[in-house]
């Protein structure tokens, strides 16, 4: 059921073990830096915002790395049930509320509150959240972040009215694994991310996907989120 | 935002200050003020067995004392929250919730660190929206007023708020599990798994099949579940049980290994294993569960003095006398001037002084045991079968005889207990003797049973009644005699209307029944007939 895991050194398993402790010292990081931030004489000043939000984006891309090698170990296996598809968006929005108030970016939430879907809330929340954060380095003023059913899928979207993806991440869509390219940042990662948990929830004869183009209604990138 | 915390009572439990500041500069932004804040799982616990609170956030990891799962386990079991309390655990990173969850207890959620106020906002809000939605089936489930729980429950159900449909439904199976219906409960399932494969609902296939005896079958659809969702403990701890069943002890072994590789902390899990492993020979693996166990219990509601029997017992077996004493000694710190802890004590001590050659002491703790055992209301049977072991061990076989032949009536519809109490009078070359007084009584019961339903099915009901009390009388704590008095006696209401003492008798019986640790949809289902035939009386009443 579990695959043993060798104990050669290879660099998935030290990176596999050095994520919890660079976490840990995160966790310390982001409680002393709010700490110094409510202590501090200048703490409106933006530079904890940035701080904190820093923080926050290298914890979630941590986290990510961690369920990625724990899939890589097939450890890992998703918790289905059933939510409300408004749930899912507003605690994507709320983990990415320090960024909000700090970017004055416009986040429009468009979900009828009758929609249901099947998934993994905490992974499809976080893969979802680090899109948006993207979004919002890049989006100038407004992102619209909706839901609707289409066919036998819900569909996540995640739009802004920035510059959209450039060419070369398209070229590499069908292979997503290269697109892990480093020189993108997170962006990568977390795209990367949402695919391959995209792909594990599975109904029937259904798989799930994500696809991205610049076909955005606001003018800029488009991503999409297809659960079965 | 109308959602507000205003009138809410909240308890913060945090080891760090800093955290706990954090926290509640949070709560504070959402306008509740009425939050306390504790620093270890003892002070919380004091918190909550004083005030009612609404919400709690818990951290899971508290430096020394308790952890969050042990004060959520104590939460539980001494029932310190009301139902519409929202109990969030907050964790330290993305382990899969369920890892961490107990055999039974679970928090409403998990909240990973760090989060944002929005987060924990939203966490709240909707957790308390469901709390509250279903607070009053809850609650008679609780009190287990199954019929009540049920017609709650349905006509929720049959409203039109979607939201909580699948909550329902996992709420209605389970109610009709623990009320014996489990061919409605496998008809909800089976509707659940039609629209989706979902753990739970398989699960809750997989524990129909075992509470109904399809042993093989429960073994197959959880072997499939625990394959598919290796998060899911308690399914681990039903394929455990059906293993047991059906004697793939080893099998039984295994898989709690596994569950324990993946949730060390439950205790429960670990004195199961401790139990099994020992059955098993396999010495190591049950010292360390016991180990696991006593170590756990310390801060646990779940301790328990069998686990430091249970470790004494393995060490004076290795001839590791000394260290059982040891174990012994840190048992009694551990429950003072409790009965039954005294007599596991002065048990492990007589065969520990036997091996010694110490006549005096050997004397003295039988002696004590003696009084002990008799001063003591409820003998758990594993250890009235150790009272008679050590009885015949200083050369007083009639009272083991006779603590045996009890054992034997009582329980001889426990298969897995005969069996024990064969390999114990084997080593003493007695298996004879048991084993002719097990087969006897296996037909007398038998005997007496066939006779009740063929009076039953005739209608003869006064001459199953009767029958019945004579058995009592002979096996006076016996589960399935019982259970089928019961059964007549309420047929009996049903056919020729009821009276007090017919009820009283009924509901001492169930009570009897209950204490004896009879299965509880058995109970459950009982207590759904009963309230029809209350039902009935009523109505008839008001038609007459």
């Amino acid at each position: 059921m579990v695959d043993k895991v060798t104990p050669e050194l290879n660099f998935s398993t030290i990176l596999g073990c050095s994520v919890h402790d660079m976490k840990n010292s995160l966790g310390i990081i982001q409680n002393l830096v709010s700490q110094l931030a409510k202590d501090s004489r200048h703490s409106d000043n933006p530079q904890f915002g940035q701080l904190e939000f820093e923080a926050n984006r290298m914890n979630n891309i941590l986290m990510q790395l961690l369920v990625l090698y724990k899939i890589d170990l097939t450890r890992f296996s998703l918790n289905i049930d059933e939510y409300p598809v408004e749930d899912l968006l507003n605690e994507a929005v709320a983990q990415q509320e320090v960024l909000l108030a700090l970017n004055s970016i416009t986040i429009k939430v468009e979900c009828q509150p009758d929609l249901y879907c099947y998934c993994d809330f905490n992974v499809i929340t976080s893969a979802l959240g680090t899109i948006l954060n993207n979004a919002q380095r890049y989006a100038k003023q407004n992102i619209l972040f909706s839901a609707k059913q289409h066919n036998q899928f819900m569909v996540l979207c995640i739009e802004d009215d920035g510059e959209g993806y450039p060419e070369t991440f398209f070229y590499a869509q069908e292979k997503v694994q290269d697109q892990v390219n480093f020189n993108t940042g997170s962006t990568g990662l977390g795209l990367f991310f949402a695919q391959t948990i995209a792909a594990m929830h599975i109904n029937d004869d259904e798989r799930g996907a994500t696809e991205i183009d610049n076909n955005s209604s606001l003018g800029g990138a488009r991503f999409r989120l297809f659960l079965p | 935002m109308t959602f507000s915390l205003k009138a809410k009572k909240i308890l913060v439990i945090d080891d760090f200050p800093g955290m706990r500041k954090s926290v509640r500069e949070m709560l504070y932004t959402l306008d509740a003020f009425d939050i306390n804040e504790v620093g270890s799982g003892i002070e919380a616990i004091a918190a909550m067995a004083k005030d009612h609170f609404d919400i709690v956030l818990c951290d899971y990891n508290l430096g020394a004392g308790k952890t969050g799962l042990q004060i959520l386990e104590e939460v539980r079991v001494r029932k310190l929250l009301p139902f519409s309390a929202v109990f969030i655990m907050i964790t330290a990173e993305q382990t899969p919730g369920m890892v961490l969850g107990a055999m039974e207890n679970k928090p409403d959620e998990y909240l990973t660190k760090p989060f944002t106020t929005r987060q924990l906002l939203t966490r709240i809000e909707r957790n308390i929206q469901r709390k509250i939605y279903l607070a009053d089936i809850e609650r008679e489930k609780e009190k287990q007023n199954w019929p009540a729980a049920i017609r709650l429950c349905e006509s929720k159900l049959h409203s039109s708020q979607r939201k909580y449909h699948s909550h329902l439904q996992k709420l209605r199976a389970e109610l009709a599990i623990a009320t014996g219906d489990f061919k409605f409960a496998r008809s909800i399932y089976d509707d659940v798994l039609k629209q989706r494969n979902l753990n739970w609902a398989q699960y809750g296939l997989g524990e129909i099949c075992f509470l109904q005896g399809n042993y093989e079958q429960a073994v197959t659809i959880l072997e499939q579940v625990v394959e598919q969702s290796p998060m899911m403990m308690e399914a681990y701890d039903c394929l455990a049980r059906a293993y047991l069943a059906i004697e793939k002890k080893v099998e039984a072994e295994e898989i709690l290994k596994t569950a324990i590789g993946l949730s060390p902390q439950a205790i429960l899990r670990q004195q199961k294993l401790a139990g099994v492993a020992e059955n098993n020979g396999n010495i190591e693996v049950a010292n360390k569960a016991y180990q696991a166990a006593v170590e756990l219990g310390k801060n646990s509601i779940h301790k328990s003095s069998a686990d430091y029997s249970g470790l004494a017992k393995l060490h004076n077996k290795n001839n590791e006398s000394e260290q059982a004493l040891t174990v012994i000694n840190a048992m009694r710190e551990e429950f003072n001037n409790d009965t039954e802890s005294e007599l596991r004590a002065a048990l492990i001590e007589n065969s520990i002084f036997q091996g010694q050659g110490e006549a005096e002491l050997v004397e003295q703790s039988y002696q004590r045991a003696k009084i002990l055992f008799k001063h003591l209301q409820t003998v758990p049977k594993e250890l009235q079968l150790e009272m008679a072991v050590i009885c015949h061990k200083n050369n007083e076989s009639e009272l083991a005889d006779q603590i045996v032949g009890n054992l034997i009536k009582n329980h001889i519809d426990d298969d897995a207990f005969m069996s024990e109490i064969k390999a114990s009078q084997d080593d003493l070359g007695k298996a004879g003797e048991s084993d002719m007084l097990i087969n006897k009584t296996r037909k007398e019961l038998v005997e007496i049973n066939n006779k009740g339903v063929r009076l039953f099915k005739q209608g003869r009901l006064p001459e199953a009644v009767q029958l019945m009390e004579r058995a009592r009388e002979k096996m006076p704590a016996n589960k399935t005699i019982i259970l089928n008095f019961i059964k007549i006696l309420l047929q009996d209401a049903k056919v020729s209307g009821v009276n007090k003492d017919k009820l009283l008798q009924i509901q001492q019986l169930m009570n009897q029944a209950m204490k004896l640790g009879t299965a509880p949809h058995k109970i459950g289902s009982i207590k759904m007939e009963y309230s029809r035939i209350i039902q009935a009386q009523k109505q008839g009443e008001s038609n007459g």
